[in-house]
């Protein structure tokens, strides 16, 4: 992969590494001078992480003539991406954890914040909270809402807890008190106690991870980020070691869940930041692309693999975030309570299953045939009919290039199942049936599409789409069509998307304020405490930033506001300078009624604005590899094959397949047809036109104009 | 039901998927604007689309009680307003023409395209205040409509070419409580229904008027063929399931007996459910309105399916309920008070109904959930001094209560009451006292507060809060303290629903179990919700099941052993094991040797 070997660098060239260790394999992205990237992969090694990293830099490596050494002597920066946490949870490998809480609530982790998906099904098992009763300790002490104490700490309880909770094993604790984020003292001096008593064991306080209103999910944060201290900080330290061993003396930053990096010491002492950062990766590497092949714009991003799609949405640049993110289903799961890239994920891929239900209804998933058996195309034994079957049967896979040729499909036994499983019962045509597949498929999509955009009042029609994954390409076109899009860009990088944008990180840090005030009675004096103190956090974040890079950081702030007595907030950007300068708040009230409208249909002119969420986020680029071009198509463009492929206008159509030696850039190709490359398959309707780009991407115009 | 086979099943499956993502988006959009805690919390409310020719089409993700309804009040739109045109919406909480009840305020929205009505958006939403004599929502003390005081709006328009009818929102504002928050509110639901018009206007745009009808029909016919299925799998049979709303002295000082005849005819697929056999209208607020009557029992029917049914008019055509006129449990008649009637009788309905099936053996049916709301689910008002003495009023919902053990899963932890079974949102502690001046000193899970059984009911909690520095009131309609959820098969029933008054010295006053409250600061309200009942007899219950609950806080060891003929030992490391000889033991005695 990566096209035409450059040549080595000049001695003195400097490279950037990503690396992103994921449960199976270990991808690694290098960027050398030339803006040219380098992908390679190998299986992860989770006993010491460093072996599949060694791995994947060696065969990097390789094609630039350097060993693994030379290769990190010569490296500035190196970002390291890692689903250990996310999976250590998953897989419920953190540490034993107790829960430190305020005394008369003891069941705030079990009773989450209440709801529920099907009330009318009861088979549903209520979900376990995330530290068992036995390791919850109540806590005498009582701060009231305006941060004054009500009953004084009982610091004996702190000390009798302290010693049941070492006795019952546990490695970390975790302290969510009601209100620390008003009045922090009562945590303060418990982590005093805990420490006087046992000082090795890692402790997380609320306030200070996470100093949100809510104490459900400050409470959540508190104890995953305590449970996941011992073994993160194991887990980071020994890639510093193992690095620094083999001659790397660069900036090694790990990539946090809200698309941005960290100092590899400020993630060791709050992992949770580095929780759900694998997705929050793909959407960088897109916005990448589409700034280079489409120009500025809203942006769509899809990220198709096998058993999931996961959608998330750049507005204005800006890769658009939340603080709902849930480890597991929502209601059922683990809220984590930071602010994280929003991605919406549903079950739906290439291994789907389709199946008729009992009232004689198509439906597709959420049921996968996953990698074993496998689509029944696959040859594994497996027969139910999956989207990746449907997509065969359309003849828009060629059964020999799979995976760049490295699998072969068995195309009679994908039209089998699709006749078996779809046709028959339904009374389709084969070609129907596997169309129908697709389009049901398409519309579990759309509708995950729609949540994260029309739902927050982002206009889908004004928005490109970009499809990475490996399946992005087979139905991107389709969707943007439903959905109005009129643009389509399947990135040069589509198929390591994730992998790809940790090369484009940032480093970001965010801070969150809960401080209630409102557009009525604005205490001016508050707000600027407010805003001093989230400047001088960042200040003291950017004055650990190595180099110039804390003088190069850009600001920028933003308050999530409310009506009176509604809950749930919309975030507006706000200037920090006119904020403080004292000017009436007119523009943020006027800022926010457009986004109520925009989003929900009705606004209220003149009703009063309460701001809840005061956030800082401070940017330092690190700078970025530019994009090469493509190189040259070696030899001559070579002439598209034709295959038979069904498309709903058409029917049955001879349909050209280029190939990757025939897709130069500047070539344009009208729909019907199908780009093939080795790890992503674009298909292009009737009525659409592709068009290559200088870095080797396609642009996708699906509105049919022009013809 | 041979429609379906002309329109084209791929359409069918897409056109479904579209629907329900306009009724959810219309959902989303009530949810994060509404402004009392009643909708952005406790989701007391339900987005649906009816055909124009009255059939309710789909109600995804609404609240259950409002499952059924919403296409009465289109009809009562259709024959009062034959001149209803795009741009109007309609205001209607009158629940003698086909409302729950008055605190309901629903905002109906004709869809016309291409000048043709095609749907009515539909969007309900219980409201903080709705004018009645008393601060409270509930008036159960109310014995017909000019007691209970509030405003009825037998569908009246209040928006004309898109801008509101202004007399109705001055009515409105004039005598509506906290009328901001109202106005809010109505805001919120008009502007879900109009998110619904937008949307639903598209998808005419994009498939046609008639392909959208046929769609209907199909759709229609394809959720009767589900729910076909789930009847012909049922066995034959009648059952009569029996049970009591609590007394409650001065109102219904015998409580409220009731009665649910069920014929199930597995080859017709057909469901009878009849209500008639029940005492006339109480004088008090308790009588169902038709709607909710309607709804508990199909609610009732619905829960113990195994498999998930759409519920649409195609569903419901396989039930038939059966009600008469002036009975409490029926169709209440101007000026009978009904203000209560999505709640308290609703939920013994939903009870009595799902553990009657229980009745066709081992594997059917449900055991009865937790019931009323006491002030753990109680309306708060008062006077903030940290707002310069505002008033305030509205609902919380800081309480659990236990959701009823089934055939093969124990009870929902965080349950609510049948009525809206685990669908509401949470308070959180620090939202709460930050929107109120209250502090609440407790929210508690409660050992032995479950009923038994092999699948058990979830436990109940205790609560216990205060004002913070001036007098409020609480208002609540507890039930479930005389009668509390029963088990079924053998399995045990739960905690009494219970309430009293802490004074500043620590002692405890009994409290009537209905009523409204006026606490000073210092005094605390402190209830204990019901859990929910068991399913199955508890010497039967899986020994590592009932070592978890140990383990967990849920089940003391004592009970364990006597009610579930279980040894569990607590290690200092608050571990538990099962002692399985003892166990052994236990159980032979216990149970006759049936373990």
């Amino acid at each position: 992969m990566g096209g035409a070997v450059s040549p080595v660098p000049a001695t003195g060239a400097s490279y950037r590494i990503a690396v992103d260790t994921g449960g199976t394999f270990t991808d690694v992205v290098l960027a050398g001078g030339d803006g040219r990237l380098r992908f390679a992969k190998a299986l992860t090694t989770p006993a010491r992480m460093f072996d599949g990293c060694r791995e994947a830099l060696r065969v990097a490596g390789e094609e630039l003539g350097l060993t693994v050494d030379e290769l990190l002597a010569a490296t500035d920066l190196f970002v390291y991406a890692t689903t250990r946490a996310t999976n250590a949870i998953i897989e419920r490998t953190t540490a034993p954890t107790a829960f430190f809480t305020t005394e008369g609530f003891p069941d705030v982790l079990a009773l989450r914040e209440g709801g529920k998906m099907e009330p009318f099904n009861f088979a549903i098992p209520y979900p376990d909270p995330y530290v068992p009763r036995r390791l919850t300790f109540e806590i005498g002490g009582r701060i009231d809402a305006q941060g004054a104490e009500r009953r004084p700490l009982d610091e004996d309880a702190v000390r009798r807890a302290t010693e049941a909770a070492r006795r019952a094993g546990v490695e970390a604790i975790g302290v969510c008190l009601l209100w620390s984020i008003a009045a922090p003292a009562h945590e303060l001096r418990v982590r005093e106690l805990v420490h006087e008593a046992w000082p090795d064991v890692a402790v997380t306080l609320s306030h200070e991870l996470n100093p949100t209103i809510r104490e459900y999910r400050r409470a959540s944060s508190t104890v995953i980020d305590a449970s996941l201290k011992p073994l993160m900080q194991e887990h980071l330290n020994a890639i510093g070691d193992d690095l620094a061993a083999r001659g790397f003396a660069g900036e090694l930053v790990v990539v946090t869940s809200v698309g941005g990096c960290l100092h590899v010491g400020e993630v060791a002492e709050r992992p949770l930041h580095s929780v759900g950062s694998g997705p929050a990766m793909g959407p960088l590497g897109a916005r990448r692309y589409a700034e280079e092949d489409l120009g500025a714009g809203d942006l769509i991003v899809c990220d198709a693999g096998g058993t999931s799609f996961d959608v998330s949405l750049i507005e204005g640049g800006v890769v658009k975030t939340t603080r709902e993110t849930w480890l597991g289903p929502r209601f059922m799961g683990h809220i984590t309570g930071l602010s994280s890239v929003e991605v919406t994920s549903i079950g739906a891929g290439g291994g789907s299953i389709a199946w008729i239900d009992a009232g004689g209804l198509l439906r597709v998933g959420p049921q996968s045939a996953g990698a074993v058996p496998g689509p029944a195309c696959y040859g594994r034994g497996g027969e139910a009919a999956t989207v990746t079957d449907a997509a065969v049967a359309l003849g828009y896979f060629d059964p020999a290039y799979f995976l760049g040729g490295r699998m072969t499909l068995d195309p009679e036994a994908a039209r089998a199942a699709v006749r078996r499983a779809v046709g028959e019962p339904l009374g389709l045509s084969e070609e129907r049936a596997a169309w129908a597949i697709l389009a049901i498929a398409n519309e579990a999509m759309i509708a995950a599409i729609r949540e994260i955009t029309v739902n927050q009042g982002v206009d889908p029609r004004e928005c490109a789409l970009v499809a990475g994954g490996g399946a992005g390409g087979l139905n991107a076109a389709v969707l943007a069509r439903e959905l109005g899009c009129a643009t389509v860009l399947v990135p040069k990088a589509a198929g390591t998307l994730s992998a790809c944008g940790a090369q484009f990180a940032d480093v970001v840090a965010e801070v969150s304020v809960s401080r209630y005030l409102t557009t009525e009675d604005f205490e001016l004096a508050a707000a600027r405490t407010v805003l001093d103190g989230i400047d001088e956090r960042l200040a003291a974040f950017a004055a650990r930033l190595p180099g110039d890079m804390g003088d190069r950081a850009a600001r920028s702030y933003a308050v999530e506001a409310r009506y009176p007595y509604q809950v749930w907030e919309l975030e507006v950007p706000v200037e920090r300078d006119r904020i403080v300068s004292g000017e009436p708040l007119d523009w943020l009230a006027e800022r926010f009624h457009d986004a109520h409208e925009r989003t929900f249909a009705v606004r209220e002119p003149g009703q009063v604005v309460e701001l809840q969420y005061w956030k800082g986020r401070l940017t330092a680029p690190l700078d970025a590899p530019r994009l090469g071009a493509a190189g040259p198509a070696d030899g001559e463009p070579a002439a598209p094959a034709a295959r038979d492929c069904y498309f709903e206008e058409t029917g049955v159509v001879a349909t050209p397949c280029y190939g990757p030696a025939a897709l130069a850039p500047g070539l344009t190709i009208e729909g019907p047809a199908i780009l093939e490359e080795p790890i992503t398959t674009v298909v292009v309707p009737p009525g659409c036109r592709a068009t290559v780009t200088p870095l080797g991407s396609f642009a996708i115009d699906v509105t049919g104009a022009g013809r | 039901m041979s429609a379906t086979t002309e329109f084209d099943p791929i359409l069918l499956a897409v056109m479904a998927n579209r629907l329900d993502g306009i009724v959810r988006e219309m959902t989303n959009t009530l949810l994060r604007t509404g402004r009392s805690a009643i909708l952005n919390t406790a989701r007391d409310f339900s987005c649906s689309i009816v055909t124009a020719d009255n059939r309710l089409l789909s109600a995804a993700e609404g609240l259950p009680i409002h499952i059924v309804g919403s296409q009465y009040l289109t009809e009562a739109m259709d024959e009062l307003h034959p001149d209803a045109r795009k741009g109007d919406a309609f205001l209607h909480n009158d629940p003698y023409h086909g409302n729950t009840h008055h605190a309901d305020h629903t905002i109906l929205v004709p869809v016309f395209c291409g000048g043709e009505h095609v749907f009515t958006a539909v969007a309900k939403a219980h409201q903080a205040d709705c004018g009645n004599g008393q601060p409270t929502t509930y008036a159960a003390y109310a014995k017909d409509i000019y007691e209970e005081g509030a405003l009825n709006f037998p569908c009246v328009r209040v928006q004309r070419d898109y801008e509101h009818v202004d007399d109705v929102i001055r009515m409105c504002r004039a005598r509506i409580r906290v009328p901001d928050q109202w106005y809010g509110d109505y805001l919120a639901t008009l502007g879900a229904a109009r998110i619904g018009e937008r949307r639903l206007e598209d998808l005419v745009a994009r498939y046609g008027v008639e392909a959208v009808r046929s769609f209907c029909d199909a759709w229609f016919d394809y959720s009767e063929r589900l729910m076909v299925r789930e009847l012909r799998e049922l066995p034959a049979g009648r059952l009569v399931g029996t049970g009591r709303h609590d007394p409650v002295p001065g109102l219904v000082p015998d409580g409220i007996p009731l009665r649910v005849e069920i014929a199930i005819d597995p080859g017709e697929a057909m469901v009878d459910v009849d209500l008639r056999d029940n005492i006339d209208c109480v004088p008090a607020g308790f009588n169902e309105s038709r709607a909710c009557a309607i709804s508990s029992v199909i609610i009732g029917v619905f829960n113990q399916l195994p498999r998930p049914v759409p519920h649409n008019e195609g569903s419901f055509r396989r039930i038939r309920v059966h009600l008469r006129e002036n009975c409490v449990a029926g169709i209440p008649l101007h000026p009978t008070c009904c203000s209560v009637a999505t709640t308290n009788v609703a939920d013994r309905l939903i009870n009595i109904t799902q553990s009657a099936f229980a009745g066709l053996g081992d594997g059917y049916g449900l055991a009865e959930g937790a019931v009323g709301s006491g002030p753990g689910f109680g309306v708060i008002s008062g006077a903030d001094a940290r707002r310069g003495d505002a008033s305030y009023i509205n609902q919380v919902y800081f309480a659990s209560s236990g959701g009823p053990g089934a055939p093969s899963e124990d009870g929902w932890l965080f349950y609510g009451i049948p009525v809206c079974a685990g669908l509401m949102y949470r308070d959180s502690i620090e939202v709460a006292e930050q929107k109120y001046p209250i502090v609440i000193d407790e929210v508690r899970l409660l050992p032995d507060s479950e009923g038994a059984g092999r699948f058990r009911g979830a436990p109940g909690s205790r609560v216990r809060f205060g004002p913070a520095d001036r007098p409020m009131t609480v208002a609540y309609v507890i039930d479930g303290h005389h009668d509390p959820p029963r088990g079924v098969l053998g399995g045990g029933d739960a905690q009494p629903h219970d309430v009293v008054r802490r004074t500043a010295d620590g002692a405890e006053h009994e409290l009537p179990k209905v009523g409204a409250v006026q606490l000073v600061p210092g005094e605390t309200v402190v209830s204990v919700t019901n859990g929910g009942g068991g399913y199955g007899p508890p010497s039967e219950r899986d020994p590592e099941r009932v070592r978890r609950d140990v383990e967990a806080g849920y089940v003391s060891p004592g009970r364990a052993a006597e009610v579930y003929g279980v040894a569990v030992l607590r290690r200092a490391d608050g571990r538990c094991a099962v002692d399985a000889e003892a166990t052994a033991r236990l159980r032979h005695d216990d149970s006759g040797g049936a373990a």
